[in-house]
């Protein structure tokens, strides 16, 4: 018996069989405010005034930092939005709805939101060939994941279908030790490029594998990346506390949590 | 300045756990103070007994000259795959490196406190750890 909305059921069905869904931010003040302070705070390492046109000024970054200072620069701008206190609840809210429908409504949330900046034909921000769980992380999480300008052709990310990457894991003692590329090269034809639009959001199933090449579009790609998972689910190498941290904890499972039987002696 | 290539775990290794950010974190440390400069950490597979990506990194020897693990219990179990690591690195005159323990191996006559080192730690999750008088 299931007793989901015909609305969470069509997403639930459309991440089985995709292993993603590409929705509109459903907070479109999150987005904005995510937008423009990402804007700002870039603007502010790089000591300059405060763009006018935030997405053009990110997509156009490239003109501006030189490859060799690009993951300095980086660390600047996500340390800097990391410290902003409504960073997290902003970006929670982009997927609200569309996380209870795929994972639940008492989430845990990854505690540092990444950055991924990727400029034209820059090698050095490539992330090769994998998924996330091979590095320890639970096949319980979802990764939501954020463009801040449009993202599309090679300057978009791919993920390899369900249905190839179980073929993938049989195969994977032959494969996974290998190098990055030849993994790459051996699935290049079964990868879906996901072409994701400013304004919309990205859920995907990260043991899924996933990775991105070498950006040869003119513009500059800023996405985001942050997991979120089941708070009561079992957790990989990244605990409660050093990694995640329950955000949507309910009354019933609180009370749960500190409830003692009476005592008889 | 050296380059070293940053090796860690996704999962427990001998009984020892460290979250992966505390890893990277000694790695840099360990790197700052010998003065190497740390190439973005290799992370091992969470599988059990995985040392694929430790393999990968063995290939791509050419391009650095060594590998700081974060501790050296992360070293394969099998006696026969530990020998293999240490002489492929030795032949290619690169050096392994162990931050936890501040230890490395450079040389053949190196290889010896570090094996010691990993067999009394085998030996000692058989010994008793607790005698009550």
């Amino acid at each position: 018996m299931v007793f989901t909305s015909d609305e969470d059921l069509a997403i639930a069905n459309e991440y089985s069989a995709l292993g993603y869904i590409i929705r509109p931010n459903a907070d479109k003040d999150a987005y904005k405010w995510i937008q423009q302070s990402t804007a700002r705070v870039a603007a502010n390492a790089l000591n300059i005034g405060k763009p006018s046109d935030d997405e053009k000024f990110l997509n156009e970054i490239h003109n501006l930092v030189k490859p060799s200072a690009l993951n300095d620069f980086r660390l600047k701008v996500i340390q800097g939005l990391n410290a902003l206190p409504e960073f997290r609840l902003m970006y929670f809210r982009l997927a609200k709805p569309y996380l209870e429908a795929i994972v639940g409504n008492e989430l845990a949330m990854q505690q540092r939101i990444n950055l991924s900046i990727q400029m034209p034909n820059d090698s050095s921000s490539l992330l090769p060939v994998h998924a996330d769980t091979w590095s320890g992380d639970s096949p319980f999480e979802v990764v939501v994941w954020l463009p801040l300008v449009n993202c599309f052709g090679t300057k978009a990310m791919y993920l390899l279908p369900p249905t190839e990457s179980a073929k993938f894991s049989d195969d994977f003692s032959a494969r996974g030790g290998s190098s990055s590329e030849s993994i790459f090269e051996s699935i290049k034809n079964e990868v879906k490029w996901l072409e994701v639009k400013s304004g919309q959001v990205l859920v995907f199933d990260q043991s899924l594998p996933h990775g991105n090449r070498l950006n040869n579009e003119s513009e500059t790609r800023w996405s985001m990346n942050c997991r979120f998972k089941g708070v009561f689910t079992p957790y990989g190498d990244k605990k409660p506390g050093e990694f995640f941290e329950p955000i949507t904890l309910r009354p019933a499972s609180k009370r749960g949590m500190s409830y003692t039987l009476p005592k008889i002696s | 300045m050296n380059k070293l290539r940053g090796y860690i775990f996704a999962r427990p290794f001998m009984g020892e756990r460290a979250p992966q950010h505390v890893q990277n974190i000694i790695l840099r440390d360990y790197c700052n103070k010998k003065g190497f400069e740390l190439l973005l950490a290799a992370t091992e597979y969470a599988m059990p007994d995985s040392s694929m990506i430790l393999e990968s990194v063995l290939d791509d020897l050419d391009s650095v000259d060594g590998i700081v693990f974060y501790s050296l219990y992360q070293l394969p179990t099998s006696t026969t795959q530990r020998q293999s690591v240490y002489s492929r690195v030795l032949a290619s005159g690169k050096s392994l490196h162990f931050a936890v323990e501040g230890m490395s191996i450079a040389k053949q006559d190196d290889v010896d406190s570090v094996e010691q080192c990993l067999l009394v730690k085998a030996t000692l999750d058989n010994c008793v750890s607790e005698v009550e008088v």
